[in-house]
């Protein structure tokens, strides 16, 4: 079970008062039979009120670990949060808190939405009850109230005839309204954080649309701040502010969803953006990251992307790259590119980048060539 | 992958780099994989569990002193030595000379047995039951289950039924009385084996239907019939197969629960002929001479069966873990 | 629910035929059949062995015979016979013009040995396996479900690791051995407890179910209650450590597998305290594989208690059975296989509605 982090005697000092969450270097290792995984290491990023972060990355990148520590879901062993992280949320830092107060925030001001509906809910009690069960402990109200609540909230989050919703089991319900009743859930007492890991990936296309547009709406009438965790940048492109792209466990960009879709700066989120298959690319090869993840515990010695990066040199696997910003921006990139040693290698990086982004990379290959 | 690499990227120079360094790295970019066979994988977990290779000691040790034991023992079961000293009750374990003579488990009250050799004599029956009756019990099991689930239908149906009557028996009770039948028999180890046996089949065949039906429907098995495999062939080669691993663990626990049964069954005096000892009918009568304070005539066999039980339960446990394909080698 | 109960009833008459069709045949395998047990039996006169041949068809083909004990058949007609002479068929209850013979008309025959009708020697037998049972069954749930949820909450503690132990070795365990090396121990070496029977009769008690017994009970509930209680103690426990030993077992891993499931993460991220997790959601889940295989375990409670009952003599069907089958005394073998096949059907079918009942993604 988890337990309070020890003497977290040295501690920076609050964020500013419109600063929700506030991620100070945090890292959360896993102790399993065969090593550590270091599957978060030193991420740090914050939130203002009323604003959707996007975390972007693939399986395996830590941004779902990433949120099940912000809430604290994680179990101690076999999972570690090291010395030195902070979380910092509504003016409270939450990693040395006991846990027993951890669970009063819990599902009253910071809620989790998770991937699969349907095992997420519980089947043998009614969709009521695990809503008025949430809202019954945090608002103290009785069980009458408890179950208005929630029939409320079924149709705040848009489903047909909540009074009879109410009553049902999850599995009489569709995937897309059951991801409904998780919002609701979510929702029933008000939080100042939502946190959505993966919410859309396992339901239909057009139901996926439904409900990325109700989290939306939802948003700007409870001025909730919205996390959304997602491999899928065109939800991310869709619905956040600020993105943050995760690789191996590490940031490798961060900045707004304008700067990080459309310039891209770190080659991780250069290679993803250059292997959606558009339009003009027609005729070329359809493109991916050459090579694999790397497993954790055999991760490369300096940058993490090294293996995989097409403008990579001696520098990126001898000397850890740090989150450099990016020039003319406040955004930060971690790629020696942008440091001063890689600044003489950077314009023919960006411009491969445009040429690849344009006509698709085989096709930019014979260009070239010829 | 690390082969066809042409050259995607469009400067010169950053291509040469790349193909240059993927050369080098060569095992960074893919994770190499051994493929092993389920069974060399099974086995490599087994390994593993310690438990399982200390049932696999343990079994193994009764399994020689079954063989060998008798053997090198000093006289045998049934003959009578001069006991030292005559008691009603039997003498308690003594590991010297003086006053009762060697007896390491002791003497049985009554016609003052060494309990010792009982014991390492009954191991040889008590175990050629547990496993005989497991073979047949899996043997008729297999071919219903096989024939239920593939045919399907009224067979199937008719089978299932059967098998349910068999079930709501109270399984105990019928071989009780079966066995009787055979209890004045001179040797009727057989008539035993072949009693368990035609009780343990019921849960066999449930498995091997089930998995008949599951099967059965796979994409694999539709493919190699429109390719014209014959019926048999598909069983046998692609069905069976995948069936031995759960049929394997079934039979632990069938071994094991056949081990008691036949010592309950012995005990009450329905069992093996006492000509054959047997873990079970050593104890009949031990009952009696309990009273009297004789506590090692019934220890030492009990023992023996507890330990045997165990052993086979953990080998048990380590084949279910070894073949379960969510636990990691 | 009901035509569900129904339907389920229906699905196991087929079964009830087959149980009566090979406790027939069990019969008729045995070596010296019913007629030569009744021939050399000195208490039966020639009248009543001849009025049993008759009514059980022994000198008919086996085919009648078996309908002429199940009571489908007139023994006063020829051959089959499925109607009697008024036309009605046989099968019929009495009161409507049926026969009144075979077993369904209750008529399950006369013990061998003792001439006692089947039905009453059995229900006399009854209850003391009742009440043996009744106690093993509580206990044994009880005892099961604390040590299971607990070992899966407390995974890997000192407790699991100990509970584990115990699991093992006692599945281990014969049930006769255990019950020997306990009357050992408590009854010779300690002292402490009683090893036979259901009263104490140096007391003075007299033998239970008796007629003079439940005068003597009424007169000091008190100290009859302690009486039946104190030996009950030893065969509760012999009966239930094997059960115990593997359920609790399957109850910690149901327990594991419903702790490891999404929806338990779900309840953690709403806020919910440990213990409402745990109780509340995982364990409600993980009961309902556990229900049912209770409910399938129920008929073992009989097999382990023709062990007990055997070794402290407690006057049960148990002991009854080891008895019958030690002097050949058919009918009341079959009667009593009759009545316990029938049980172990009718609790699988209470197995099924209780899961049915208890898990709302099932549709009846």
């Amino acid at each position: 079970m988890t337990a309070t982090l020890q003497g977290a005697a040295v501690r920076g000092a609050p964020p500013a008062r419109d600063v929700l969450l506030d991620v100070r270097d945090l890292r959360t290792y896993f102790h399993v039979l065969d090593g550590t995984v270091p599957a978060v290491d030193g991420v740090s990023f914050d939130l203002k009120r009323g604003e959707t972060l996007g975390i972007v990355g693939e399986s395996g990148s830590g941004k779902s670990v990433t949120a099940l520590t912000v809430m604290r879901l994680l179990d101690i062993p076999p999972a570690e949060i090291v010395e030195g992280s902070e979380i910092w949320f509504d003016g409270r830092e939450i990693l040395s808190l006991p846990i027993d107060e951890v669970r009063l925030i819990r599902g009253k001001d910071m809620a989790m939405i998770f991937q699969e509906p349907l095992t997420s809910l519980n089947p043998v009690f009614t969709v009521g009850d695990q809503i008025s069960e949430q809202v019954m402990l945090h608002l103290k109200v009785k069980r009458r109230e408890g179950l208005e609540r929630a029939i409320e909230s079924l149709r705040l989050v848009g489903i047909n005839s909540p009074e009879r919703r109410v009553k049902q089991y999850p599995h009489e319900l569709s995937g897309g309204m059951r991801q409904r009743v998780m919002i609701a859930m979510a929702l029933s007492c008000e939080p100042k954080l939502l946190i959505a890991d993966e919410p859309t990936t396992a339901l239909d296309v057009t139901i996926q649309a439904q409900i990325l547009e109700l989290l939306k709406l939802i948003q700007q009438r409870t001025g909730s701040a919205l996390m959304l965790i997602t491999h899928d940048l065109g939800v991310v492109a869709e619905m956040v502010d600020h993105v943050v792209v995760m690789y191996a466990g590490e940031i490798v960009e961060q900045g707004t969803v304008h700067e990080v879709l459309l310039e891209p700066r770190a080659p991780y989120t250069m290679g993803l953006l250059e292997s959606i298959p558009t339009v003009e690319k027609r005729g070329g090869r359809l493109s991916a990251i050459q090579g694999v993840v790397p497993s954790p515990f055999n991760l490369p010695p300096a940058c993490r992307f090294q293996p995989r990066c097409p403008y990579a040199w001696e520098r990126c696997s001898s000397v850890i790259p740090a989150l450099n910003t990016v020039a003319s921006s406040g955004r930060l990139a971690r790629c020696h590119l942008h440091a001063s040693e890689g600044a003489g290698r950077l314009p023919a990086a960006l411009e491969h980048h445009r040429r690849a982004m344009a006509v698709g990379r085989g096709v930019a290959a014979q260009s070239a060539e010829s | 992958m690390t082969k066809e690499l042409e050259a995607p990227l469009g400067a010169g120079a950053l291509s040469d780099e790349l193909r240059r360094r993927q050369e080098e790295a060569g095992a960074d970019y893919e994770v190499s994989l051994e493929s092993l066979s389920q069974w060399q994988l099974a086995w490599r977990k087994f390994r593993r569990h310690r438990l399982a290779l200390v049932g696999m000691g343990i079994l193994g040790l009764f399994v020689a002193i079954a063989i060998v034991g008798p053997f090198f023992m000093p006289f045998a079961f049934d003959e009578i030595p001069d006991p030292k000293v005559i008691t009603y009750a039997g003498n308690p374990p003594s590991l010297t000379e003086e006053p009762f003579g060697v007896h390491p488990f002791g003497e049985t009250g009554g016609l003052q047995r060494d309990v010792f050799l009982l014991v390492v004599n009954g191991a040889r029956t008590s175990l050629l039951i547990g496993f005989s009756s497991m073979l047949i019990g899996v043997i008729i099991g297999t071919v219903v289950g096989s024939i239920a689930g593939y045919l399907g239908g009224f067979i199937d149906n008719l089978l299932m039924r059967i098998v349910d009557v068999m079930l709501s028996l109270p399984t105990l009770f019928v071989i009780l009385v079966v066995a009787r039948f055979f209890k004045d028999a001179k040797d009727n180890v057989w008539s035993i084996i072949l009693v368990f046996g035609v009780f343990s089949w019921m849960g066999v065949s449930r498995l091997v239907r089930s998995l008949f039906l599951s099967i059965r429907e796979r994409e694999f098995v539709e493919a190699a019939k429109a390719v014209g495999v014959r019926d048999r062939r598909i069983i046998f080669r692609h069905i069976l197969p995948n069936a031995f691993s759960p049929i394997i663990v079934v039979a632990t626990l069938i071994v094991a629960g056949n081990i008691i049964g036949e010592a309950f069954v012995s005990f009450l005096g329905f069992g093996v002929n006492p000509v054959n000892p047997t873990w079970g009918n050593i104890l009949s009568n031990s009952l009696t001479y309990l009273l009297v304070g004789n506590w090692w005539w019934p220890l030492f066999p009990g023992l023996a069966i507890i330990l045997t039980v165990l052993a086979v339960n953990f080998i048990g446990d380590g084949l279910r873990d070894a073949f379960d394909p969510r636990t990691r080698a | 629910m009901a035509k569900y109960v129904i339907r389920r009833l229906i699905q196991a008459i087929p079964v009830v035929i087959g149980i009566t069709v090979v406790t027939y045949g069990i019969m008729l395998l045995a070596p010296g059949g019913p007629e030569q047990r009744f021939a050399n039996n000195p208490k039966m006169s020639n009248e009543a062995r001849l009025k049993f041949i008759k009514a059980w068809g022994l000198d008919q083909p086996i085919p009648i015979q078996y309908c002429r004990w199940m009571g489908l058949c007139d023994p006063d007609g020829e051959g089959l016979a499925l109607l009697r002479a008024n036309g009605v068929p046989n099968v019929f209850p009495e009161a409507l013009g049926g026969g009144d013979n075979g077993v369904l008309h209750g008529q399950l025959g006369f013990s061998i040995d003792s001439g006692e009708p089947v039905g009453s020697r059995i229900g006399r037998a009854a209850l003391p396996t009742a009440i043996l049972a009744g106690f093993a069954l509580i206990i044994w749930v009880g005892i099961a479900l604390l040590m299971g949820v607990l070992s899966a909450v407390r995974r890997y503690s000192f407790f699991d690791q100990a509970a584990t132990v115990f699991a093992y070795i006692g599945f281990a365990m014969p049930t006769f051995w255990l019950g020997i090396m306990l009357v050992f121990l408590f009854g010779v070496q300690l002292d402490l407890l009683p090893i036979s029977g259901m009263i104490d009769i140096k007391a003075g008690s007299p033998a239970f179910g008796s007629e003079k017994y439940w005068p003597y009970f009424a007169e000091d509930p008190g100290r009859a209650l302690l009486d039946i209680g104190r030996h009950l103690i030893l065969p509760v426990t012999t009966l239930v450590v094997v059960n115990i030993a593997g359920d609790s077992r399957f109850v910690r891993a149901s327990m594991l597998e419903a702790l490891s499931q999404d929806y338990v993460r779900t309840a953690k991220a709403k806020g919910l305290p440990g213990r409402v997790v745990t109780f509340k959601h995982a364990l409600r889940n993980a009961l309902l594989p556990v229900v049912t295989n209770i409910g399938l375990e129920i008929p073992f409670l009989f097999t382990g208690a023709i062990v007990t009952e055997t070794i402290y003599s407690w006057p049960g069907i148990g002991k009854l059975t080891i008895d019958s089958i030690r002097s050949f005394d058919y009918t009341i073998l079959m009667g009593v296989l009759m009545i316990t096949a029938i049980i172990v059907v009718l609790a699988n079918l209470l197995a099924d509605i209780l899961y049915a009942l208890v898990d709302p993604r099932i549709k009846y």
